[in-house]
Order: structure tokens, then sequence, then C-alpha cells
């Protein structure tokens, strides 16, 4: 490991060097150019977070104002409310929390394995650092602008309180929960950035190879800050407009019904899936790309083993994705009906795409069958509490062939989508949405879960959500059409406008001589497997270690001896 | 009877090899190789330690076939490798003394067909 850390230097030494290194010009303009950087940044992350909070007091008129003029805590308020904290709801919340976050594994090994060995660093590196920054940004405004209470567009105070600022949670305290579901804010937080990550590192999926990473940073920043949230709220916030429609008063009032999304095919999945979509539409195929109907197919993946233990880490972090949607654990039945739901839309899904996929090519596909059983739990990912384990089977096995055929679709329209995301979360999206209209059996709660235990209504009342097939109104359907066409037209049109203005500032795509050495080169300065290459810091003594920290590289002239 | 030795771009191996195949030139060996010429190399950064490097990735072709086949397998690799910048590698033609096929024991040109 000589090449890792070459020589332990003792902090004499560095002082010395330091020394040395100052009295080079050039590299004090370097460290100069360094300092300034940090400072600049610094100084912009301290007004974002001091002077951030303030922006919905200027914008609004000061309601959070009066949050700080309220008095302290009543003791006696303060035992009612943590009453109101229900402790083994809000531990199920966390453990879905910590599952869901485990998807990030999960989705890095399945793009790192089904790209190029050239770019894999590059995925390993976007898809951690479009973790950290998803994690800051919901903490930021992400969660406030997508749960908070407000309008039917975006929110920013704790639903029910409009004294409460949630922007960087400045007025959130230990005992708030969130509405009536006795989840602390917190621990709902930790549970929806997991969500809001999984949507954003879905769109690094169709991206993979020739992407520049500061335009990775840049759209994650887009997702994870603006489109994820706002249209998260229109479906999921306390009075988003898709969350509120059907009733008196409200958005499409005459359909009588609201749009149902229970643990985010639309929400999740289809919006990370316009916007990989979008991103492909935008960047163009890598270089070297043809598509089957010009004689090509899709380029090989380079390591298959990697890829599919990622799909089966994202299976297992479906367990969290769905049951620990019901936020309540009280609701038992719901919570082990769901997880059922969820695995056998998941092998249904595997199983159909396997079949599709050895009729259309008579080999058993291993890439079929991974984005097979991922599109089946993105399918059921909606629908997972409102229908039986026979409609859990048939929406799993639609949704493995709808895969096979958005990838064929994709072929055709001569679209790069290296690891199938549009196919898989884009595609299988929309079916989960719509699958509700058609599969939810009457037996359980439109409303979804309580958080005080099972929730019995009548069969096939107007409480319950009856399905076409089972003889259910068209209404549902509608609905979800509805909700499915608004947010992923929404998705898709501020997505092309996004990566548009990215392309245009070409912050977006890689150079051609950048994508041909690789994007691990290029951005990142190392390959994944530096170790079976010749590399310059794996060189023999004399190669690579001469020029380190004297910053002079040989120039063209001088590597052709002039 | 000569033998063939190309260094091309590893994206040109596609089509070098559809030119070849329609000279009816079926037959090679591939490798990668790492090698410098006169394009430049580039840096490697790993926990801020630096390193450049000069070596490139290349792939070589080693190609035998008789005499009347030299100049047209010559012209199709250089029409399909071709890109114009640097680095577009090179071919070298050298003397082959003897061939044999181990299957059937042929010597000679007849050794090296299809």
């Amino acid at each position: 490991m000589h090449c890792l850390v070459p020589d332990k230097l003792s902090f004499g030494e560095k002082l010395a060097r330091l020394g040395v290194r100052l009295r080079d010009p050039s590299w004090r303009r370097y460290a100069g150019l360094l300092a300034a950087g940090r400072v600049l940044g610094l100084g912009a992350l301290a007004l974002i977070i001091f002077v951030g909070p303030h922006i919905p007091d200027i914008l609004l008129g000061g309601s959070s104002a009066v949050a700080q003029t309220t008095a302290p805590v009543d003791p006696a308020d303060a035992v009612k409310k943590i009453d109101m904290i229900n402790a083994v709801n809000t531990g199920w919340v966390l453990l879905g929390a910590f599952l869901v976050f485990g998807m990030q594994a999960g989705f890095t090994m399945l793009e790192a394995g089904f790209c190029r060995s050239r770019e894999t660093v590059n995925v390993l590196v976007e898809c951690v650092f479009d973790t950290c920054v998803c994690g800051f940004i919901h903490w930021g405004w992400g969660f406030a602008l997508m749960f908070g209470g407000g309008n039917a567009f975006f929110g920013w105070h704790l639903p029910g309180d409009p004294s409460k600022n949630l922007i960087f949670m400045r007025d959130v305290s230990m005992l708030d929960t969130y509405g009536s579901s006795g989840i602390p804010i917190f621990a709902h937080y930790l549970f929806q950035f997991a969500f809001a990550d999984c949507a954003s590192t879905i769109c690094s999926g169709a991206m993979v190879g020739r992407t520049r990473f500061i335009g990775d940073v840049i759209y994650s920043l887009g997702v994870s800050g603006l489109i994820y949230p706002i249209f998260g709220h229109w479906c999921w916030g306390p009075d988003g407009f898709l969350a509120t429609m059907g009733s008196e008063g409200n958005f499409m009032s005459s359909l009588g019904i609201n749009f149902h999304d229970f643990a985010g095919s639309t929400v999740v999945h289809s919006i990370g899936g316009w916007v990989a979509i979008a991103g492909a539409i935008c960047l163009g195929p890598r270089l070297g790309r043809k598509f089957k109907r010009d004689g090509g197919g899709p380029m090989l993946p380079h390591d298959l083993t990697i890829a599919v233990i990622g799909g089966l880490i994202l299976w297992f972090g479906w367990y969290g994705f769905n049951p620990c949607s019901t936020l309540s654990i009280m609701d038992n039945v719901g919570v082990g009906r769901v997880a059922t739901n969820t695995t056998l839309a998941a092998c249904m899904g595997g199983i159909s795409a396997c079949f599709v996929m050895l009729a259309l090519v008579k080999k058993w596909d291993t890439a079929a069958i991974v984005n097979g059983f991922l599109a089946g739990l993105v399918g059921i990912t909606a629908p997972c509490y409102w229908v039986s384990p026979v409609g859990a089977c048939c929406i799993g096995l639609v949704a493995g062939v709808l895969v096979i055929a958005g990838m064929e679709l994709l072929e055709f329209f001569r679209i790069d989508d290296p690891v199938g995301a549009w196919p898989v979360h884009g595609v299988c999206g929309i079916w989960g949405t719509l699958a509700i209209g058609l599969f939810a059996s009457g037996e359980y709660q439109a409303a979804g879960s309580s958080p005080f235990g099972v929730p019995m209504v009548g069969y096939k009342s107007a409480e319950a959500l009856t399905g076409v097939f089972y003889g259910g109104s068209w209404n549902i359907l509608a609905a979800q059409a509805v909700g499915s066409v608004i947010v992923c037209t929404a998705t898709f049109a501020s997505a092309m406008v996004m990566f548009g203005i990215l392309n245009v500032f070409g912050l977006l795509r890689v150079s051609k001589e950048g994508e041909i050495l690789g994007l691990d080169i290029d951005q990142h300065g190392i390959s994944a497997y530096p170790e079976y290459v010749i590399s310059a810091l794996t060189a023999p003594h004399g190669m690579g270690r001469d020029t380190v920290g004297s910053g002079h590289m040989p120039t063209a002239e001088a590597a052709m001896g002039k | 009877m000569k033998m063939i030795v190309a260094i091309i771009r590893p994206e040109k191996l596609d089509a070098v090899q559809t030119a070849l195949d329609k000279m009816q030139v079926h037959l090679m060996t591939a490798s990668d190789v790492r090698g410098c010429g006169t394009q430049r190399g580039y840096s490697e950064n790993y926990r801020g330690n630096e390193g450049y490097i000069r070596l490139l990735s290349k792939v070589k072709l080693e190609i035998a076939v008789n005499e009347n086949f030299v100049d047209a397998t010559v012209a199709a690799i250089v029409k399909a490798a071709h890109s114009g910048n640097i680095g577009d590698g090179k071919i070298f033609v050298l003397p082959l003394e003897a061939v044999t096929r181990i299957r059937t024991g042929e010597t000679g040109p007849v050794a090296i067909g299809p």
C-alpha cells in the first residue's frame, strides 16, 4: 500500500515543507486562491443559515416573529404533548428511515455494476455526494416546502400551527409532532429525507457516463431543493392540491375523491424517473453508443455481481419504504399486508420480466430479472395498502412486462439510459399509481392507516377505496390519472428547463476527450480498480512520485522531445 | 508472408474489425496495451497525492497476412482507425518467417488463411 500512504511526514517536516512551498510564487497563488474560496464558501453557508430562516418572514410579513415571543412551554401542556408522541410508532418510522437510507447502498451498487468500469468512481462519488447535499437541503427547506402547511403549491410552517416556521427547522420544539401521527418532527424528517434522497439518486442512473460532476451537483440541488419537495407537496403536503382534490371548494371537487399515493410511486419514483429521462435526453447518448435499430445495443455492464446485490439491497430497503409508510405499527394488520404485497409484486415482476426477455432473446437475462423485480416494487409502492395479495401479483406481472417495453421504447427513440432508470421508475411509477384505481379491493380505509389501531371500514363503503376491477367507480382511476399526468408533466417540463440551462452554460456534459478517457480519470483523477491497470500512483519508483507537489507536468512538446 | 502490428485507439477496434472483415481478413490477435507516443497523458489524484502518467490505453492488433493482402489490410486499418488527432496510433509491417497451423500441421502461406 505504498501508494496510498506514501511517506508519513512528521508535523515538523510538514511545517518545513510549508515554508519551502510558501517561497514558490505559484504555490502561494494556489494557496491564496484555495483560502479565498473556502472563506467565500463558509460565508455563503453562514448567510444561508442565518438569513435563510428569515426569508419567509420577509416574504410573508413576520409570522415567525410571533413564535419568538411565545411564552415558555407550560409544564402541564408539556406533559400533554409528550403523551401525544407515540413511542412505538416513532420507533417504527425510524426503522423505516434507516432501511430506506440503506437503499442508497443499493442504488449505488446497482448503478456502479451496470456502468462501465471507466465511470464507476463517478457513480460512487455522485451517489454519496448527492446524499450529503440532500440531507442538508431537506433539513434546510426541502421538508418545509414539502410537508409544511402553507398553500396548495408549497408549505413552510408546522401543519396546523402557522406561527412555527419549518425552514431550517427554526421554530421546531422537541415536543412538536407531525400532525396527528404522534411522530416527532425530527423522526419524520429523517424518514422523508431518505425518500427525497431516493428520488434524487434515481435521476443519476440515466445520466451515467457523460455528466460533468459540477452538473451533477447543481441538478441534485435542483431536484432535492425544488422539484421533489414542491411536486411532492402537491401529493403529500397537508394542503397540496392533489391531496385535497375532490373535496368541497378544492381542485376538481366534482370528482369526489382525492389523489392516492401510499408510499411514493408518483412522488418518489415518477419524479425521479421523469427527471432522469429529461437528463438523458438533454445529455444525448454516450459516445459510441449504438442503438438496436442501428445494429447496436446497450453498452456492457462491468460488474453484474455488484449490480444484482445492489438490486437485492434495494428490495430489502423497500421493506422500510412501503410498510413503514403506514407511519404506524399500531395498524399491525395493514403493515403485514403491505409487506406481503411488496414481496409478491417484486417476485412476479422478476418472473414476468425474465420470461418476456426469454421469449425475446432466448436467454435468462440478468438485467431483466433485476429490473423486473425493481419494476414490481415500484409498481406496488402506491397501491400496497389498498390491494389484496392477488392484486399485488397482477400489478407485479404487468410491471415486469412494462419495464422491458420501456427499455425497447428508449432504444427506439435512441435515448441512452444506462441503468434503465426511466423504464423502472418512470413507467412503472405511473403504472403503480393507476393500479390503485383498478385493483383497490374495497376492504381498506381510503385515508390510509391510523396511528391508534387497525382501521375498520365497511366493505366497499364510502370510506373504503374500491377499484374498477372490484366494482368500484371510475372516479378513483380518473383521480389517479389526473394526479399522475400533472406530476409527471410538471416534473418533465421543469427538469428539461433545468438541464437546458445547464447545457447552455456547458455544465452538463464532459468534453469528448474526458469521456473517452473515462469520467473517473477526467473528473475524479483515479480509476475504480487502479491496481489492475498501469497507473501513475502505483508506478514503479521514479515514475509517478517525482512529480508530486512540484506542480509541473510534461507538456506535449516535452513529450515529443522538443 | 508479413506480420502487421497495428496500435489503434480502443474505441476504433469495432470499426477496424468491420473494415478488415470486408477485406477478407478475418484472423487477428488483439490485446489491451498501454503505451506512449506523441499524445499527452493524464494526471491521477488520490487523497491529494498527484501523479502524472504518459501511458494511454491502446489496442494492439497482430495480423498475419500473405504478401498480396498487405497493402489492402494497411489501407483498411488506416481508413477505419483515422480520427485526425494525435494518438491515432501506428502500423508496423514485419517479415514473417514461418507459420504452422497447429490443428492440421500445415505450414507456409496456406496456414495463414481462414
